[in-house]
């Protein structure tokens, strides 16, 4: 979990007066008003993720605080990362301290926004929100810009931290798959009570939200306006697609031998496309892997990846597609096949989590499962793996798991929608002898083909006899599990020692 | 494994001993004579630049006489031995030995002293058999501590099939005492009843076990020695099935077992091994040469219970072996000729060997084993996958000997390359490579303006122009100082 919890160190002065010249001393260079910001909310989030690893029951909670930003329609904005596994959600008035429970009206863990609504009656929202002014969105903010982050004092205060772009990229947000425009910026900021996504703001608009700030080099990360821009627009219909991908990685082409290799020209633009992930944007417009990516949308693509934008100089050339267009738009790619130029033109899609063999990321939702007799089965997610940190490059059927994840190709052609597997075994009598098990691939149960859990679930109804007979893609390759046996251990590992709620999570 | 000790000193013993310090004590029996010192200067070869010879280093460890001439130690005394001297307690010169034979699969070796007057009159040791539990043995010896000889008293603990720690892959019959065992007690005799009952070869180390030594017991030796009678070592024979233990119920019914206990399933067969094209997982081994396999895998032998291995383990290759076992539920009889089953012998530690490599326009190419894997420390999940499941993946089937590209050393031919180091190799100019000499047959191949390497899991070929990457070979050669740009193994 990345969440940072912000202790409040010391107490503050309680005059805004004194207050404001503390601050003058502490932070000479940053000036502060004591006014107050008319579309800053407190966020108070208690969250609970799931165990991944024992799937029927949830983690600690934690509690977490931020800061939303007021939007059309009494809306609040806040970063997903905030919101992720929540369990409770209230949004507070920094001056009065006035609650309200809140919930989740749309959310984006690739992009990291989330759009917030009052949970309670209409009346009591209309009350809460009636001194509040809704703030706009800056989408056009440059390098060299200056910004200001916002926080929020004891009493509503507002404490500003000046902050200057000095590159805009795009990178990782925080989920796999997750490349998309940041603003980095320099400056200070100070450590207040709130914790991350705190709004950036340009000339009283939102330019953008914090992500991540490295106090050692004073260097900031913004999810900029144009990602919030694009998040806000598509939920405006109501139904919020996400942000497209075209679903495909390439190599940059800077190598000359290389380049005379592929038969490039010194000065051809291009890149080499070494992936077409199956099912996204790109394959179903015809895209193969050993083609030259030559241009996305009439955008020239130059060796590097980049291309020129008209506002921001040379960047990645994910952006055009994932920062600029929207799901259903059309896309037009020049490539290079075979020495001829092609144009492939397709409308663009989005992948969902739930469309990868590999689940990259799931939140809010528990991990399926199906317990039987002791035996506990899953599908494989890369979150599960990266919960065993090192050891995964040191347990031998952690590396087979992770070797998996890294190629899921094959199996989606053989049709698998999930990966399923025996992940561990607890201690039943029916499941006597097979405890030290786990991290095994589940081919087949009861004869039948295993897809996903779904399928699992099916072939255990399929039982021949009173026998179920699991076959695994290793050692010890094949399981008797006695059904009658597994029913009665199933009883007990509901009521017993275990406790567990249920024995199948499929949704 | 990795918490086993090896009783090799490291650091060189530098003090000869002192004239006068003649006679062994009267008490002690004339045989102990035998009992010598051995010190070995070593070169451990260099994985990372196998050009090189490697680093000097040295040792010390024990031996005795068990034949004219012929001194027993342990594998590890005398592995990647450059010179091996042997000391005496009551004579003052060193005399220089040689290895006669040397087994690292049961970490057991023979040497001889070069010259075969100086030790022709002294009386060998004789052997005894595995010694009962609660006996009492002593481990005689040259550990730390002191540079005459050592004797440690204590009783016999455990008799168990456990690893080698020499290679880490190979596990035979082993008895656990709690005599105290020293590194240099390495290749020393422990004697019961003036006989030898086993050589003390390891200990573990660390905080948690206290008193625990181990010794190879006499079977384990006994075999050695018959298997070298021919002028050869043969190494072990093997099975190469994996068991899985038969506790559930339900799987005893399904796979059709009584239950008198008796019957181990097949979870895993190695298709190279002895039984490779006879058994499948789940299969049930029900009897070894008439000797009931119990659900754990166990067999009586003399009385005791041990691992069902451990009838494999005291044949030769080409023995036959009677196996019972039940398919579906029908009893089978099989009558096999054992074999030794060599993949694994690269997942564990390899001694007395030259890196094998090749060189071409500073990328380096090397065979992936346990020696190259500790050496480069290597982190690509590709080549860890690969080298971790070798054998359960059946890997080695295809490719014999998968091929690392481990260093590029860099140069203006190879400067867009560099973060391809430590990658598997799959093919190069077409050709798939299944061996090292795969490589040198490929690179060969000259047909093209381009060498093209896939390597495997990465997003890019690597792509040499033929013309600049042949005038960049001799350059970087130079440059890195390498002498020969392969070592492909002996002719």
């Amino acid at each position: 979990m990345q969440r940072l919890l912000f202790l409040l160190v010391c107490g503050l002065c309680v005059s805004a007066a004194a207050q404001t010249a503390a601050k003058k001393r502490v932070a000479p260079s940053a000036p502060v008003s004591a006014t107050q910001s008319s579309s800053l909310l407190k966020v108070n989030v208690t969250a609970q993720p799931y165990d991944l690893h024992l799937p029927w029951q949830k983690q600690s909670p934690i509690n977490s605080r931020g800061l939303g930003v007021v939007v059309a329609g009494n809306r609040v904005l806040v970063t997903a990362q905030l919101v992720a596994d929540a369990n409770y959600i209230e949004i507070e008035l920094p001056d009065g301290g006035q609650k309200l429970a809140a919930k989740v009206i749309a959310v984006d863990y690739e992009a990291n926004l989330a759009l917030l609504e009052s949970a309670i009656n209409a009346e009591k929202e209309k009350a809460f929100f009636a001194g509040l002014k809704p703030m706009e969105v800056d989408a056009n903010a440059r390098i060299g810009d200056s910004l200001n982050v916002w926080q929020t004092g004891r009493v509503g205060d507002l404490i500003e931290s000046p902050l200057t772009i000095s590159k805009i990229l795009v990178r990782r947000y925080v989920v796999e798959g997750s490349g998309f425009l940041v603003y980095e910026t320099t400056g200070i900021i100070r450590s207040e009570a709130n914790s991350f996504t705190l709004p950036v703001i340009k000339g009283g608009k939102l330019a953008g939200m914090l992500l991540s700030y490295d106090s050692k080099n004073q260097v900031a990360t913004i999810l900029p306006g144009p990602i919030v821009e694009h998040f806000l627009k598509d939920f405006a219909d109501g139904a919020y697609e996400g942000f497209p991908g075209l679903g495909m990685e390439f190599q940059v082409t800077l190598d000359g031998q290389l380049r005379e290799y592929l038969g490039l020209k010194p000065e051809s633009p291009g890149v080499l496309v070494t992936a077409v992930i199956k099912g996204a944007s790109a394959e179903k417009a015809g895209l193969k892997k050993g083609d030259i990516l030559l241009a996305i949308n009439g955008q020239t693509i130059d060796a590097r990846g980049d291309y020129k934008d008209p506002r921001y100089g040379a960047l990645s050339s994910s952006h055009i597609v994932r920062g600029n267009a929207y799901v259903g738009d059309d896309f037009e790619l020049k490539v290079i096949r075979e020495g001829k130029e092609e144009t492939l033109k397709g409308k663009l899609t989005r992948k969902n989590p739930d469309d990868y063999l590999v689940t990259p990321y799931r939140f809010d939702k528990g991990p399926r499962y199906i317990l039987n007799g002791g035996l506990l089965f899953q599908e494989l997610s890369r979150p599960y793996l990266d919960s065993f940190g090192e050891q995964q490059t040191e347990n031998s059927a952690l590396l087979r798991l992770s070797h998996i994840a890294r190629h899921p190709d094959e199996l989606e052609e053989a049709g698998l929608k999930k990966l399923v597997f025996l992940s561990t075994v607890l201690p039943t009598p029916s499941a006597q002898g097979y405890d030290q098990l786990g991290g095994i691939v589940v081919n087949k149960v009861n004869g039948q083909s295993v897809g996903d859990l779904k399928d699992l679930d099916a072939a255990f109804k399929a039982i021949k006899g009173t026998t179920h007979v699991i076959e695994l893609d290793d050692f010890p390759h094949v399981l008797h599990l006695d059904a009658v046996a597994a029913e009665q251990d199933n009883l007990r590992l509901q009521g017993g020692a275990y406790r567990i709620s249920s024995l199948k999570r499929l949704e | 494994m990795k918490n086993r000790l090896r009783f090799l000193l490291l650091s060189a013993f530098a003090i000869a001993l002192l004239p006068g310090h003649a006679r062994a004590d009267a008490t002690t029996p004339p045989e102990w004579a035998g009992i010598v010192n051995i010190e070995v200067s070593v070169l451990f070869p260099d994985y990372r630049e196998p050009w090189n010879a490697g680093q000097p280093s040295g040792g010390s460890g024990t031996g005795f006489l068990i034949g004219k001439n012929r001194f027993l130690t342990n594998a590890h005394v005398v592995s990647n031995a450059t010179r091996i001297l042997i000391r005496t307690t009551d004579d003052p010169k060193p005399h220089p030995a040689k290895i006669v034979h040397i087994a690292h699969d049961c970490d057991l070796a023979i040497i001889e002293a070069e010259n075969p007057e100086t030790f022709a009159k002294m009386t060998t040791l004789d052997f005894g058999s595995i010694p009962r539990l609660n006996t009492e043995v002593i481990a005689i010896g040259y550990p730390i501590g002191g540079d005459r000889m050592s004797v440690t008293r204590g009783v016999v603990s455990r008799i168990d099939f456990r690893p080698y720690s020499h290679t880490s892959v190979d596990s035979h019959l082993c008895v656990q005492v709690d005599a105290a065992i020293n590194p240099g007690n390495s290749g020393g005799p422990v004697m019961q009843n003036g006989k030898v009952v086993g050589v003390a070869f390891q200990g573990f180390s660390g905080r948690v076990a206290q008193n625990v030594g181990y010794m190879i017991p006499v079977p384990v030796i006994k075999r050695f020695l018959t298997d070298i009678e021919d002028g050869r070592y043969d190494h072990y024979v093997d099975l190469a099935v994996s068991d899985f233990p038969v506790e559930n119920p339900a799987q005893r019914q399904a796979l059709g077992l009584q239950d008198d206990g008796v019957g181990v399933m097949i979870g895993d067969v190695e298709p190279a091994g002895t039984v490779g094209e006879l058994l499948k997982p789940g299969d049930v081994i029900l009897a070894i040469d008439g000797n009931p396999v119990l659900n754990n895998g166990l067999v009586r032998i003399e009385g005791d219970l041990v691992n069902m291995n451990e009838i494999v383990e005291r044949k030769f290759a080409g023995d036959t072996i009677q196996l019972s076992y039940l398919r579906g539920g029908k009893k089978e009889d099989a009558s096999l000729k054992l074999k030794r089953f060599s993949p694994y012998v690269r997942l564990g530690s390899q001694y007395n060997q030259r890196p094998r490599y090749l060189v071409y326009a500073g990328l380096v190419f090397q065979p992936l084993d346990r020696n190259l894997v500790d050496a480069h420390q290597i982190r690509d999940a590709t080549v860890n996958y690969v080298f971790e499941r070798y054998l359960t993946d059946k890997l080695y089937v295809e490719r014999p000997e998968p091929v690392v590209l481990t260093s590029i050393l860099p140069d203006q031919v190879n400067t867009w390359l560099t973060p391809y180091a430590q990658s598997l190799v799959d093919e190069i100019n077409g050709v798939t490579i299944k061996t090292l000499d795969d490589v040198k047959t490929a690179l060969a191949k000259n047909d093209k303006p381009f060498i093209e390497i896939r390597l495997h899991e990465k997003n890019r070929p690597l792509i040499l122009k033929r013309d600049l990457a042949d005038t960049a070979h001799p350059r970087i050669m130079q440059t890195y100082s390498i002498q020969e740009d392969s070592y492909l193994g002996q002719e």
